[in-house]
This record gives C-alpha cells, structure tokens and sequence, in this order.
C-alpha cells in the first residue's frame, strides 16, 4: 500500500515511500509545518475516501479527515515509528469513526443487516461465465450495482464496514489491518468473509431481480 | 465438496489462496451446481463492484481548514506524559517484580542444611545413632532398687 510508482524520465522507477514518510514525520515533529502539509496531501485523499464511506456523509467526513489530521499533528511527539506513518493515521481514523458511529447510533437506532438471512428461494437461471469470453456481469458493473454495493456497506456494522472498506478499497494487507485496528489476523479475515457474503447477498438479489443477459454483450 | 464448504472458499478461490487440490475441488463443485454458479456470479460481482467503486477526493479546502485549527493554541502538539511515564516506569516496575518474585522463592526454600542431610540416608541413620546413645535413659528398675526403696506389691 505504501510503495509507490513514480514516472521518472518516462521509465517507472519503484520508490520505497516508507524512508520518505519517515524524513517528513522527523520534520514535522520537530515543527516543520511544511512537512505535515506534505504529509496531508499524502493522505488526504485515501483518509477522505474511507472514512466518506464509513460515516456516510460529506459534512461528517470532511470533519472527521480534519480531526483526524489535527489529532496526528498533536500526537506527533509520541509516534514514535513502531508503524508505518499510513498504518497510524488509519488507526487514528478507524478510532474516530467508531466513535463517531456510537454517538450516532445513541441518536438515531439503525437497522442491522443480519449475517443469516434467508437465502433467496427463486430459483434464476444464471449461466455460468465462460472464462474465456468476457464475463456478462462485467456490464452490470454500472452505476445501479455500484449503488446497490454502496448501500449494503452503508448497513454492515461498524466493525465489518473499517475491515472491507481498508482492505477492498484501501488495498491494506491483512497484517497492517491488524495493526491499524489491533485485532488477530484470523479476526480481519474473518470479518472480511463475513462483510463480503453479506454485500453479496444484496448483489445477488440485485442480479436476481434484474433482466438475465441472453448473450455476453461486447467488451468495451 | 457440499454447497456449504464451496461459500466458506469462495473468497479464497476469487483471491487465488486455495491450494490447487481444493481449487480443484471447489471448480468440479462450480460445474455441477447451478445453485452455486449463482452463487459465485454474485460474488464475482461483489468482489469487481467493491474494487471499482470511485474513489473520494477530499475538499480542496482541507488543508487551509487544518491549518486554521492547528494555529489554535490548543491544538499544538504535545507530549502524552501519562504514556512516557507508563514506558519509563515500566523498566524498574519490572525489575522490582524479578526481585519480589525471587524473593518469595527463596523464602518458601527448606534450609539448607537441613536440606542436605535429609538428602544423605547415611548421615542421618549417623545422626539417628549418635542421638540415641546420648539420649538420657532412665536406669531401669533392678532388685536392689526395689529392696533399697522398699518396694513391695
């Protein structure tokens, strides 16, 4: 997650962004604001995303990305390098959001979206994809799935919405997952499956409700 | 492999983490049962969905908005103190613990030397013998002891 590529003289060199994050977090902390700027928009981007996602809306999230960044800048003097500088904002962030999600959920109850529902009973022929033709499915992935996918993670809990969302979105390992919400590994898998099977079963009734492709349309 | 078993690897076999002996298993699975193509489209489906979903761009404003509130005093960094005294404390905390640990092994210990000679059967069948003879034995009654006190039944 935190190597990145950059273009240099039009060949794409690897650059190991761990040894950069680590000069700006040395000179953020000793008050260069230059630095934390730099580290800022690193970041912001990716913490905006996730935590839009886990809180649900632009006001609270745009929020949260601040606090989140007001936080690390007051907590600087104690980072002190164990984790990678992404694996700590992350957490920093994953703590907000939960906090924020009980708050809310003292407001406002929420309906839960049960890891055992019935399983759909209509039986809808689906062809199995042929591998070697482009997958039908590969055109439902429009705007109406998207949302359908967008609103189940609006359901999951808490908990299994910060473990899809870090490492199907934000692409983080299972390790630093672990790390960032310091939980076993075996935990974030499992709490992988189990956010996933219940996305899915929102895209199978979707699938199932919707017209079945007779043919494979062309790729685009 | 039952239907059940095929929805526990579904994940796996989509992420490639299936040893090829259950790969194979779970693809004679997905030929023969229309439940679970059904199944394995939706996951498909799920697993593109979730991976092409657009990605957020924070507010262009962000980082005028956090460096407002960083100019607050109150937001300028600080040293967690309570954390720094938890880590300096630990080192003699623990070393105090080694000490009250080894402390109350050895007061439970039985002395040495008694120890030692519990442990030798010969020195104490030694010490068992010198015993007895010094041991303070009353004379037993003899005749003359009875004539001198004038015992009679």
């Amino acid at each position: 997650m935190f190597r990145e590529t950059v273009s240099l003289s039009g060949s794409f060199v690897a650059v190991d962004t761990l040894s950069v994050e680590a000069q700006l977090v040395e000179r953020a902390k000793a008050q260069d604001e230059a630095a934390f700027e730099q580290i800022m928009s690193l970041y912001a981007d990716r913490l905006y995303n996730y935590i839009l996602r886990m809180v649900g809306n632009a006001t609270d999230a745009e929020d949260l990305v601040q606090e989140t960044f007001l936080r690390a800048y007051q907590g600087l003097p104690n980072f002190d390098g164990r984790a990678s500088l992404g694996t700590w904002l992350y957490r920093i962030a994953a703590n907000l959001c939960i906090d924020h999600q009980r708050r809310r959920a003292r407001r406002v109850p929420t309906v839960s979206y049960s890891a055992h529902d019935d399983e759909d009973g209509e039986a809808t022929e689906w062809d199995f994809p042929d591998q070697q033709t482009p997958n039908p499915l590969d055109a439902a992935l429009n705007r109406e799935l998207e949302a359908v996918v967008e609103e189940a993670i609006g359901k999951l809990s808490p908990k299994l919405k910060t473990v899809l969302l870090l490492y199907d979105v934000e692409e983080l390992s299972y390790e630093e997952i672990a790390r960032v919400l310091g939980i076993p590994i075996g935990t974030v898998k499992s709490r992988l499956n189990h956010a996933r099977t219940q996305i899915q079963k929102a895209v199978a009734a979707y699938l199932s409700d919707a017209p079945v492709p007779t043919r494979a349309p062309s790729a685009k | 492999m039952n239907c059940k078993r095929f929805e526990q690897q579904i994940w796996a076999y989509l992420e490639g983490q299936l040893p090829s002996a259950q790969a194979q298993a779970f693809e004679a699975h997905l030929q023969a049962c229309p439940r679970c193509q059904r199944q394995w489209a939706a996951a498909q489906a799920t697993y593109r969905a979730l991976r092409a979903l657009p990605r957020h761009r924070a507010p262009e404003n962000l980082a005028v908005q956090v460096r407002h509130r960083m100019a607050q005093p109150s937001a300028r960094p600080r040293v967690d103190w309570a954390r720094v005294w938890r880590r300096v404390a630990l080192a003699p905390a623990l070393g105090l613990l080694t000490v009250a640990v080894w402390w109350g092994w050895q007061a439970q210990q039985p002395n040495a030397p008694i120890n030692t000679a519990a442990e030798d059967p010969t020195e104490s069948l030694v010490e068992l013998h010198e015993q007895l003879e010094v041991a303070d034995w009353s004379p037993s009654p003899t005749p003359s002891y009875f004539i001198s006190t004038g015992y009679t039944r």
